[in-house]
């Protein structure tokens, strides 16, 4: 078996392979496990109409108000009354594929064997999405935007961003792996 | 007066004429890897390695590029694939200002 440090590599017609510590595993669980939870629909106490919901239609017309859930879920049109409309009509359903993103690579780490995590093109898809999900979280919360990479590999020892930061790095070399496993294959 | 007989005339035209295109765009990111916007424009739209590696330069570069163009349904469809794979993407009228 390869090393680690090798990431996601290739293994045959459809199959992508990784080799995780546990501790690694936890960290990739607990990350995912935080998406889906942030995913959750939103608690509405005034009534939803029941049928509306059934076809994933919601009152919910206004962006979130959270920093993170806006970047999952941004606006479709720059115009704010057609991105209203759009999102009362999709937002749910966008919900539910990042759901389903991030809980297959919980249920791939969770059935690892001896830590080798195995998935197949779709399954490394929904990797790839829920990594990128899980990076875009940790992104607002680093303040990628205004702080270069040169800001954040000089953070102090002490400041807890660091560690964030080498979580958010470490799982963009993962992203990266996966990636060129799979273009491997389009060449 | 003839403002609002302009403004009048380009609705009806709007809503009678389904030929005019309507676009995509994909939005730069600081967060998004480069090779993983490729890979999502692969994916999702079928492009090959070099229109696909040549949208995102323009994205990395320009700041934006447009990504696909086709009626309203079929990019109100590609913006929330892409925004399922959390590329910024938007989509507006194609004889509009970007």
């Amino acid at each position: 078996m390869k090393e680690i440090e090798h990431g996601f590599f290739r293994h045959g017609a459809n199959a992508y392979l990784a080799n995780f510590s546990e501790a690694e595993r936890e960290v990739l669980t607990n990350l995912v496990e935080q998406i889906i939870e942030l995913l959750a629909e939103r608690v509405d106490h005034h009534n939803d109409d029941p049928l509306a919901a059934m076809v994933g239609i919601t009152m919910h017309d206004t962006p979130p108000d959270d920093e993170v859930l806006l970047r999952l879920l941004p606006n479709a049109y720059a115009d704010q009354v057609d991105a209203s409309e759009f999102r009362r009509y999709t937002e749910s359903t966008l919900r539910q594929k990042k759901q389903a993103h991030a809980m297959a690579m919980r249920m791939h780490l969770k059935s690892a064997v001896d830590g080798i995590v195995e998935v197949d093109h779709d399954g490394a898809n929904a990797w790839l999405g829920a990594m990128n999900d899980v990076r875009l979280a940790l992104g607002v919360r680093l303040k990628v935007e205004e702080n270069t990479h040169q800001d954040l590999e000089l953070l102090a020892p002490d400041d807890p961003m660091r560690g964030v930061y080498a979580v958010y790095s470490w799982l963009g070399w993962l992203q990266e792996s996966l990636i060129s496993a799979l273009m491997d294959e389009s060449e | 007066m003839v403002k609002i007989k302009d403004k009048i005339e380009e609705e009806l035209q709007a809503i009678f004429s389904a030929d005019v295109p309507w676009i995509t765009i994909v939005w730069d990111d600081p967060v998004n890897l480069m090779t993983y916007v490729t890979y999502v424009l692969m994916e999702l739209f079928g492009y090959n390695k070099e229109k696909a590696h040549e949208l995102m330069m323009k994205v990395h570069t320009e700041g934006k590029a447009v990504v696909s163009s086709g009626s309203r349904e079929e990019m109100e469809h590609d913006v929330a694939r892409l925004h399922e794979y959390g590329l910024w993407a938007t989509l507006q009228r194609g004889d509009q200002a970007i």
